[in-house]
């Protein structure tokens, strides 16, 4: 269609239109993400490929010092003067020799079966087999650790190859004090992100990793290391948390999927736009105190959840100070079942969380509200528009193309909001198959099943179910809005 | 003090974008060059690859007889004013200037008498004691000059340094730069969109279109011979007028015909063209609008036009004329040529006519767009 | 028509009605004030709705706290006001302490120290200036004033809480040497700053000539009175369980609040400043990291710690361990403040000289003031409120809860029904000095959340 035709429609059929560009476009752009993918495999190979060739060279071509690094890292290094540089690499590879020596190989071999040597009992004395959890824990470490090997070996090689060239070339090397001083400034980014990098990988990484593993195995209470050994199981407890049947969770996963993406929508939209309607009311000209209504609204923001979740918790329990109010002066006979009745509970949750969520809203929605250019409206009132057109035209665009990535941060926040769920109603009422509760999400449940049930394989089928339902939405939007990708944007 | 040389220096984003191709240039000790052309041509990219601030993906840099491709922007001694002045907000204007100062451990006593010296020069020692937000664009346009002058740089380097200031500031600060010029000799490069400010300030200036070099040469030069289409059109304000043309042959002059008249060329011109063996077709040719002169009277030789628009500036009218093949051009007529009834008679659809002296004319040829006479 | 449509727009454009109002006829005018009277009235009358049902709640809190779980029922009644308010809940909240003897011995000793350093190091300031010392000497001496002073001290305080030397010795020189060292650090950055911190703070000497060195001097009286303080706060006192849980959860909080902003800071800056390969790489990574919800790997991390024996008994130092260890992937709020700051500022101060770190510490530090803080203010307050991971790293071990667990246990315990009161006079005494330090720092959280939202 050309251009001028499409700006011809009108409002309904540009989205059909729009609509079905998007469909017609899918299987291009899937083929396309195919495509890419493909492309970065085959670069993937093509780099390992000419990596390995550049080894052979490189040998072929290095002097003894190069030689001498493949076998003795840092040893090139050493030999040109490079002591600092040096001293590290062959510290790096005499702790791996060690590691791998006293402690890596043997969980290393065993990683394929997790252990075959049960304890048992002699007498009154326990004797201590295989520990599953310490092989696969320590089996994931390993592999990580040759896998640093390896690029670190790498990394010896290349930098003997380019002193090499440097100093064939006549320029001098870096000396060791060079190299220390390059960390305050050409390699700052090192000395900045040494630390961090180091605990995001040994609490986030590592974890994350053997989880995604234990998902594969039967760990769980009747499989609990040192006692009981565990191993792998394939897909099996996927199915069990898939496939509907006696045995399985099929049907609590869905409710609970259902109910958490529920909750999500509602906790994520409800808040946006009753939060911007409160930041409209308050920011109106003419309206006074507007510190004073900002300031009572943030006390939720302020106090500790646990402290305010916990005490409203209570003051809409059977006992609590609304259903003995509301008994007292006869408007009630019987308690309202806030907390008993599903349905119930899952919209005093939705409810109490609008008390908790506004003013996040209200403080964002102010801010931008007061970054909107004033000509806008100027000139749309010249045009004759009308208080609800200019909301419509200006500021809900405006708004939400402004907050858009945030809108997924809070939808994928939303999906993973432990704290309100746990401590209003802990996931209560429960009554579905695989111990959970109605007011259950995911993330609740996944909670329940790792420090209640310690049904450790079914926590890490679900963790990573929460996962891949964040990520295909992720995904999605980020296709779809443009203001998500561009970071440089705002450089 | 140094000399600077540029040899291949490419500059290549991303491993496709090429912002600079082949930059070859020699600047001299002590020597103002001036970086110019419209925005995207890679002259700050250039500017950045000698502060530093860019690394250099081909070709080398030499400042004095050091090349210094791999060198840190803090050691290759050279001093930078930004567009948008970049002072620390946080910090006095005094310890602005005295920032690199004390960075390099110098002593107090000559910091201080340094900082002094500078501010003197600029005229802003009163406000030392501020921060750079209690001033005005002009104000912080000084400090910016200053933080670099008391590094007493080998080269000092400006980008844009006066874009941010309106039109009056702009020709004042102008006005200093050469004045301040003349107290630091120091080798200068100076990175502007402005062709004004090009020819006013630079010994030299470098013409630059979409990475490429144009032309590099005095600021008479450039104006007087350009190189290409390009330069001809940059160089000059209002821009030169271009007319398609056909240039015959006469034995060994050459000659333009264009809208029915005839223009013979000098034998200057005629000599550069025979150098070229310029073969008689297609060309286009160039003048300016000063130099034409209105006719009134449909005079012999003389284009005939239809004013659309009068610009009436002061001291010169700027007359927007359409030809009779609706090719648009702009004359520049003193005012003080016309009589009173002529100008009154310069509305909207009137007939008039111009010539020029053949001496002024400029030949390109239209499929490279080269100059014929360079 | 238009005397209907118009009021309603300033609902959203403020200042705009006014011009149009000019333009209006008179008559049109008062039934346009009559309407934005209607508007403006039904807009509070929502606002006023919404505050009491913002407050109720904290309200009732409060109230209820001052039942006495002895005098009444400690747990859900009826009726809401107290018979008669008694502060039991709160005595019993320090039962079996010293608390209020032991602060008012720490604070007198405080003051002194303050008042005491703050006169010699005027003094010695004074003389500096008069010596016209360079400020490396002054740092040094200085520094080396308040080791001196600082292990006198330490000595001194010991003494007042009756303990014997040797005791107050790992402790007095673990403090001597960080605080000495952060008031080295502290006054070369601030020497030769105008800076309003110091200026607010307490002892502050008026401004002259001489202002670096008495900067310093008073910074380190603050100092060696924080220095005290500490030393207070390891003296062992004897402690309710309330209090302890309190201490466990403030230690907690400061010692995130210092080591996540330094983590924070660093990667913001250095992926918003810095260019270098792999960059790209680490934003996606952690991009993909956070889809995974964060309790799916508490049963590793629980076991890291439990070999790092950072467990039960050490679940202090394990849960700023847990809370800082992954800090480094909440860099999107700063990096975004970062990005706004002029990238030709770094050039400049490059060119100036400046090496990366330099320019991190010299430049981009102090203008990033407002960041700095909200990051610190997020840091701390976040450890008030975390159950899950307190929980499970305490592990039933009542000396290594932080008050989040401990209050939680009171209520959902079978007893619940006489520690409903209680809980609400511990949550009171957690509320208020955390609400107080948010609303104080109010400004500075509005502009962290509004940056991250709009900058995604």
């Amino acid at each position: 269609m050309v251009d001028l035709d499409y700006l011809k429609l009108s409002k309904p059929q540009k989205m059909l239109h729009d609509l079905g560009q998007f469909f017609a476009r899918l299987p291009g752009r899937i083929g396309g993400g195919l495509k890419g993918l493909a492309l970065a495999v085959g670069r993937c190979l093509k780099g390992l490929g000419l990596s390995i060739a550049d080894l052979f060279t490189t040998f072929k071509n290095g002097d003894w010092k190069t030689r001498l690094s493949y076998l003795v890292m840092g040893s090139g290094s050493m030999a040109r003067g490079q002591w600092g540089r040096g001293l590290l690499f062959f510290l790096f590879q005499t702790v791996f020799n060690l590691y791998m020596v006293n402690f890596g190989i043997g969980y290393l071999s065993k990683l394929n079966t997790l252990g075959v040597v049960e304890t048992y009992k002699e007498g009154r004395k326990t004797v201590y087999g295989d520990n599953s959890f310490l092989i696969l824990l320590y089996g994931v470490l390993t592999l990580f650790f040759v896998a640093a090997f390896i690029y670190t070996w790498r990394v010896n090689i290349k930098q003997n190859k380019i002193s090499q060239q440097l100093l064939a070339s006549g320029h001098k090397l870096k000396s060791t004090k060079d190299d220390l001083a390059s960390l305050a400034d050409s390699q700052f980014h090192k000395t900045l992100l040494a630390l961090p990098t180091l605990g995001v990988f040994v609490f986030t990484i590592l974890p994350i990793f053997f989880m995604i593993l234990v998902a594969f195995t039967n760990f769980d209470y009747n499989h609990q290391p040192p006692a009981k050994l565990f191993t792998w199981v394939g897909l099996e407890n996927f199915r069990t948390l898939l496939s509907s049947g006696t045995a399985s969770y099929g049907d609590t996963f869905r409710q609970v999927l259902f109910w958490t993406l529920v909750w999500a929508f509602f906790a994520t939209f409800l808040n946006y736009f009753l939060g911007m309607l409160v930041a409209i009311m308050i920011n109106k000209k003419g309206i006074r105190l507007k510190k004073v209504w900002r300031t009572i609204l943030v006390m939720t923001i302020a106090i500790p959840q646990f402290v305010s979740l916990l005490y409203v918790s209570k003051m809409f329990a059977a006992d609590g100070l609304i259903n003995t109010y509301l008994m007292k002066w006869h408007w009630i006979s019987q308690p309202i079942p806030f907390w008993t009745d599903p349905g119930w509970a899952r919209f005093t949750i939705i409810l109490i969380n609008i008390w908790i969520g506004i003013p996040y809203l209200m403080l964002i929605a102010t801010g931008i509200l007061m970054n909107i250019p004033a000509d806008l409206y100027e000139s749309a009132r010249i045009d004759g528009a009308n208080a609800m057109q200019m909301y419509g035209k200006i500021t809900l665009p405006y708004m939400l193309f402004v907050t858009g990535p945030y809108l997924l941060t809070s939808f994928t926040g939303n999906i993973n909001n432990f704290n309100v769920i746990f401590l209003l109603s802990q996931g209560k009422p429960m009554g579905l198959a695989g111990n959970a509760g109605y007011t259950d999400l995911l993330i609740t449940w996944l909670y329940r099943m790792t420090v209640t049930d310690t049904n450790y394989k079914i926590a890490a089928v679900i963790g990573i179910m929460v996962f891949v339902v964040l990520a295909v939405i992720n995904l999605v939007v980020y296709n779809l809005i443009p203001s998500v990708k561009n970071e440089e944007d705002f450089q | 003090m140094a000399s600077l040389k540029l040899e291949h220096v490419k500059k290549v984003y991303d491993k496709n974008v090429v912002a600079v191709h082949d930059f070859n240039l020699e600047i001299k000790d002590k020597e103002f060059i001036v970086f110019v052309g419209p925005s995207g041509c890679g002259k700050s990219t250039t500017l950045r690859m000698i502060a530093g601030l860019e690394d250099i993906s081909e070709g080398t840099l030499t400042i004095g007889n050091r090349v210094v491709n791999d060198v840190e922007p803090k050691d290759r001694d050279i001093a930078m004013v930004f567009q948008n002045y970049a002072l620390y907000p946080h910090i006095t204007v005094y310890e602005n200037m005295a920032f690199s100062l004390r960075l390099r451990k110098m002593d107090n006593e000559e910091v201080h008498r340094r900082v002094c010296e500078a501010a003197e020069i600029l005229g802003i020692t009163q406000y030392l004691a501020r921060k750079p937000k209690a001033l005005s664009g002009g104000q912080r346009q000084r400090v910016a000059i200053g933080r670099a002058i008391v590094r007493e740089p080998q080269v000092f380097l400006m980008d844009e340094p006066l874009s941010n200031l309106d039109a009056k500031l702009r020709n004042q600060m102008r006005a200093e730069i050469i004045l301040l010029r003349k107290r630091i000799d120091t080798t200068f490069i100076y990175v502007t969109h402005d062709q004004t400010e090009a020819m006013t300030l630079g010994d030299r200036i470098v013409i630059m279109k979409d990475g490429y070099i144009q032309q590099v040469g005095t600021p008479q030069e450039v104006f007087e011979t350009p190189k290409n289409l390009f330069v001809a059109g940059f160089i000059g304000s209002p821009q030169m007028n271009f007319l398609k043309a056909k240039l015959v042959k006469n034995s060994d002059r050459y000659a333009a015909e264009l809208y029915g008249i005839r223009v013979e060329l000098d034998e200057k011109r005629s000599a550069k063209l025979r150098a070229k063996n310029a073969q008689p077709g297609q060309v286009i040719l160039g003048v300016r609008p000063e130099h034409a002169q209105l006719r009134f009277d449909g005079a012999a030789n003389a284009i005939e036009g239809t004013l659309r628009v009068n610009e009436m500036m002061g001291s010169e009218l700027h007359l927007h004329v359409d030809l009779n093949d609706d090719t648009r051009v702009i004359l520049r007529i003193p005012t003080l040529d016309l009589t009173e009834e002529q100008r009154a008679g310069l509305t909207y659809g009137s007939k008039l006519w111009f010539t020029f002296p053949e001496k002024v004319t400029h030949l390109f040829d239209p499929e490279t767009e080269e100059s014929l006479l360079f | 028509m238009a005397d209907k449509k118009i009021p309603e727009v300033d609902i959203i454009v403020d200042e705009k009605a006014g011009v149009i109002k000019e333009v209006e006829q008179p008559k049109k005018l008062r039934s346009k004030k009559g309407h934005e009277r209607r508007v403006n009235g039904t807009i509070y009358t929502v606002l006023t709705i919404m505050s009491i049902v913002w407050l109720v709640p904290f309200v009732f809190l409060v109230l209820q706290s001052f039942r006495s779980y002895k005098l009444e029922k400690g747990g859900m009644v009826d009726y809401l006001i107290p018979k008669t308010f008694s502060l039991d809940n709160y005595a019993f909240l320090f039962e079996g302490s010293n608390f209020f003897s032991w602060c008012g011995k720490a604070m007198l000793l405080a003051a002194a120290v303050a008042l005491a350093a703050t006169l010699l190091t005027h003094f010695l300031g004074r003389s500096l200036d008069r010596a016209d010392a360079s400020r490396g000497k002054t740092t040094l001496t200085l520094g080396a004033a308040m080791a001196v002073c600082y292990a006198a001290l330490a000595i001194a305080a010991g003494a007042v809480h009756g303990q014997a030397l040797g005791q107050r010795l790992v402790p007095a020189l673990l403090g001597l040497v960080l605080f000495t060292a952060a008031g080295v650090i502290f006054a070369r950055i601030y020497l030769k700053q105008d800076d309003k911190l110091l200026r607010s703070l307490p002892g502050y000497v008026a401004e002259d000539k001489h202002e670096g060195a008495k900067k310093v001097a008073t910074l380190a009286a603050e100092l060696w009175a924080l220095a005290l303080l500490c030393q207070c706060i390891v003296a062992p006192m004897q402690a309710s369980q309330y209090i302890r849980w309190y201490g466990n959860t403030l230690t907690i909080a400061l010692f995130t609040a210092v080591i996540q902003t330094v983590i924070v800071l660093s990667v913001s800056y250095a992926l918003s400043r810095l260019r270098f390969r792999g960059r790209k790489l680490i934003m996606n990574t952690v991009l993909v990291l956070g889809l995974f919800p964060g309790f799916l790997t508490m049963i590793t991390l629980y076991f890291l710690l439990k070999q790092m024996g950072l467990t039960q008994a050490g679940a202090v130092p394990g849960l700023i361990l847990i809370y800082c260890a992954s800090s480094g992937m909440g860099y999107y709020i700063s990096k975004g403040f970062f990005d706004t700051i002029p990238k030709s500022l770094d050039e400049s101060a490059r060119i100036d000289g400046a090496t990366r770190f330099q320019v991190f510490l010299k430049i981009i530090m102090p203008l990033a003031k407002p960041i700095v803080i909200y990051t610190v203010l997020m840091a701390f307050m976040a450890p008030w409120g975390d159950y899950v991971f307190a929980s499970y790293v305490a592990f039933g071990h009542q000396e290594g809860y932080n008050v989040a667990v401990g209050l939680y246990n009171w209520v959902n315990t079978n007893d619940f029904q006489n520690y409903f009161t209680r809980f609400c006079a511990g949550g009171v005494l957690v509320a208020v000095p955390i609400t107080a330090l948010f609303m104080a720092l109010q400004k500075y959280y509005v502009e962290g959340v509004t940056g991250g939202a709009v900058k995604g």
